[in-house]
């Protein structure tokens, strides 16, 4: 074989070559333009899904929503022919062609579009999946970084489309059907079930839910909105919901949060909404004896080594005064009058046994009195009654915890043990309860929170957790862990600079990446294409969230979601013109007193009023 | 008389303070015992009481609970969603609840906007019928349409009472 021959060769295969892949284009090409209804609807479609950044999800659901029209005409033409036949497709895209205008053009779209719409746009789901696959495994593009640009691109617009869905007044209520709360407008989603609203159902709620965020990140939009869409959901359920929520940061930010919380659940349904300390009060000598003698040693700080000796003693003297068979005490005063070797005393005196320990426990009592004393003034009235968690269908408590550290921390004591006792007791209604606890890292040196989820797993309250790093979730990284990794709820992360414990929860996916071989300084067309595993909720795209921006992970998936501000139904709480002033029976005028018109300042007749 | 009432407001927990106070001192100034014509003193009393009981947020909250709560007056229970399918009469009355709370919604959304989308779907019908008349094709079309129109819309519409 000569040099020549093999030239002729190689050329006539490159030819063939170019010719199959020319005549296969000119085919399709043919075939899209005989077909140009459904090129025109798969146009449109793509564009629109690439333009809006939608799932090919979205255009495969667009196609099935199309089938009724399929269906519509199809029975049309049997009621007009009275007999089933084949659709007359082809005649009416014959006529079509005869003649070229753009009003026939039309009708001939609109006669073929029953058939046309809805095969368009599954093609276009088609196209735009296999494009999606394409440039994110690196078979497509023309520039390395393709799949990059692409992907930020794809996040700008899917982020500008869930903002322009949560504006819709209707699109994200506080509560969908099925029980379902609605978190706001599905950006990406990501083994998750994609849905233009994303919703997680109520149920979530009553289990253990984490939510991380950095302040100022819509972590307080976020947890209000499941707050409403948890109480909505119970009530409607008729599970006489009660939401209990410890704001342990406290603060004005605090009163504006609680106040605009008021406002919501009153939208949603709540009858009662009590904010504590500032305007409710709570007792907790309605506790069990044996609960509260353990409470209140508890709440007193005791150290350990030589100092056990005196724990001991406080607990055994705590445990005469209340359990004392007068019974309990009914408040504060009443159990610091207890602690004196007197009373204790007379009190057990047909119990030798505890009087006994009584005296031993004598010249501790003072010490014992002051510590307690000490401790219950600096936690003030708004404990000792009167009152219980289940007078109010919501309690917002707001903790200092960020001015009075250990003052809030025997606060959450109190009152989770106060929601405990709730939930168990066996004479109260039963309620679905559910513990939020917000910023809980500010109080959480003495009561951790992996404590507070193994309560509420076992007394059957949702317990919800939020803090503003992966830090703040507990002191320790065991203790981190075991709050993120038993979160069976979901885990919330919003923007937050260090995610990628929280992202290393929701696990990895299989990817494929292509590598390109090179030849000069463009692609050749060889290359390979391996398995790698990629994050499922990428800690660079939680770190880049804006605000607002949420990333929620569970059982291995995440979804990535633009959160709605909660507003109520305005329907709920019906708008009424407030009158400018109700009729009155004038009184007649007395004819004999001086006229004096009303004075110019009311404040001088009235006094100063409330002040505002 | 409930607290509101006294006071001529609307019973709403969200009034605030302002809205409060400015009603009691108008009742107030036009009823003070203290006016030349003598007043009326049994209504400034009406009204002040129901002020002391509204000034602040938590006591217009407990006044409204006691208004909405089961055992006082206005009695509305949330209504209570069972599990499993409803049976047809309760299905029929909660389609005419949906049904009459319609316009609300649609005051409260965005009727702008609905109104286009409604005049957009209702002009693209009648090019339909005028383009091609008698086929079966133009009620497949409508139908297509008007399905356009009621997932589109929806967004539009506020949510309905106590959602």
């Amino acid at each position: 074989m000569t040099v020549w021959s093999v030239l002729k060769v190689t050329v006539v295969l490159w030819l063939l070559r170019k010719a199959a892949r020319l005549a296969g284009r000119l085919l399709l090409a043919a075939l899209a333009v005989a077909a140009w209804p459904v090129t025109l609807t798969a146009a449109a479609g793509y564009v629109a899904a690439w333009l809006r950044g939608w799932p090919p999800v979205r255009l495969g659901r667009a196609a099935a929503w199309a089938l009724p029209v399929t269906a519509v005409w199809l029975a049309a033409l049997v009621l007009r022919d009275h007999r089933w036949q084949a659709p007359p497709l082809t005649a009416q895209w014959e006529r079509g062609w005869r003649q070229l205008s753009a009003l026939s053009l039309v009708r001939t779209f609109l006669l073929l579009a029953p058939a046309a719409v809805p095969a368009g746009l599954g093609l276009a789901a088609l196209l735009w999946a296999w494009r999606i696959y394409a440039i994110t495994t690196g078979i497509g593009g023309r520039l390395a970084s393709a799949p990059m640009v692409f992907d930020a691109r794809q996040w700008r617009r899917q982020a500008r489309t869930a903002r322009g869905r949560v504006a819709a007044p209707g699109a994200v209520p506080l509560l969908a059907s099925g029980g379902r709360i609605p978190v706001g407008g599905t950006i990406r989603t990501v083994g998750h079930r994609w849905h233009p609203v994303f919703t997680v159902p109520h149920q979530m709620c009553g289990r253990h839910m984490v939510i991380v965020g950095a302040t100022g990140s819509g972590k307080t939009n976020l947890m209000i909105r499941l707050w409403a869409g948890w109480f909505t959901a119970a009530a409607h359920a008729g599970q006489n919901p009660l939401l209990v929520v410890l704001d342990c940061k406290g603060g004005r930010d605090a009163r504006r949060k609680a106040d605009r919380t008021r406002r919501l659940l009153h939208g949603a349904g709540a009858r009662r909404v009590a904010i504590w300390p500032d305007e409710a009060r709570l007792t907790l000598w309605d506790l069990p004896p044996d609960d509260l003698a353990v409470l209140l040693y508890q709440m007193v700080e005791t150290g350990d080594g030589a100092a056990a000796y005196y724990a001991d003693i406080m607990q055994a003297v705590l445990t005469l005064a209340i359990t004392a068979p007068t019974g309990p005490p009914h408040n504060a005063a009443e159990f610091l009058d207890r602690l004196d070797a007197r009373w204790l005393e007379g009190a057990w005196a047909r119990h030798p046994g505890q009087a006994a320990r009584a005296r031993a426990a004598a010249r501790h009592l003072p010490d014992i009195q002051l510590r307690f004393s000490t401790l219950l003034g600096r936690l003030g009235p708004a404990l000792d009654g009167p009152g219980t968690l289940a007078d109010a269908d919501a309690w917002y408590f707001i903790l200092e915890g960020t001015r009075e550290p250990s003052v809030a921390e025997a606060q959450a004591m109190a009152i989770t043990e106060l929601a405990a006792h709730t939930a168990t007791d066996p004479f109260g209604a039963p309620r679905a309860m559910l513990l939020a606890a917000d910023d809980y890292s500010a109080v959480s040196r003495r009561v951790p929170l992996s404590n507070l989820y193994e309560r509420g797993r076992s007394l059957g309250i949702g317990v919800q957790v939020s803090a503003q790093s992966w830090h703040g979730l507990g002191g320790s990284e065991d203790e981190r862990y075991r709050i993120a990794a038993t979160a069976d709820g979901g885990i919330w992360v919003l923007q937050t600079p260090h995610p990628e414990p929280l992202a290393a929860l929701a696990g990895t996916r299989r990817v494929l990446e292509t590598a390109h071989k090179f030849i000069g300084a463009t692609w050749g067309n060889e290359g390979t294409t391996r398995q790698q595993r990629a994050w499922t909720a990428d800690p660079d795209v939680i770190r880049r969230m804006d605000v607002g921006q949420a990333c929620y992970i569970r059982r291995g998936a995440a979804t990535f979601v633009q959160v709605a501000r909660p507003r109520p139904s305005p329907l709920t709480l019906t708008p009424a013109p407030i009158p400018a002033c109700p009729a009155m029976p004038v009184p007649a005028r007395r004819t004999d007193a001086v006229p004096d018109p009303v004075p110019p300042s009311l404040d001088d007749v009235f006094g100063p009023g409330a002040p505002l | 008389m409930n607290p509101f009432d006294a006071l001529g407001l609307p019973a709403r927990p969200d009034l605030t303070d302002e809205q409060v106070r400015a009603a009691w001192r108008r009742i107030a100034a036009a009823t003070h015992p203290d006016r030349p014509d003598g007043g009326d003193p049994a209504r400034y009393a009406q009204a002040s009481a129901a002020y002391a009981e509204l000034r602040t947020p938590w006591g217009r909250s407990e006044a409204y609970a006691d208004l909405t709560s089961p055992e006082g007056p206005g009695t509305e229970p949330l209504p209570v969603i069972p599990g499993g399918p409803l049976p047809p009469p309760m299905q029929a009355a909660r389609l005419t609840a949906a049904i009459g709370c319609l316009p609300a919604r649609i005051w409260h959304g965005r009727p702008l906007r609905l109104l286009t989308r409604a005049l957009a779907a209702a002009l693209l019908s009648l090019g339909v019928l005028a383009l091609i008349p008698g086929q079966p094709a133009a009620p497949a079309v409508i139908t297509g349409l008007i399905t356009w129109f009621v997932l589109t819309g929806r967004g539009d519409l506020a949510p309905p009472p106590r959602r």
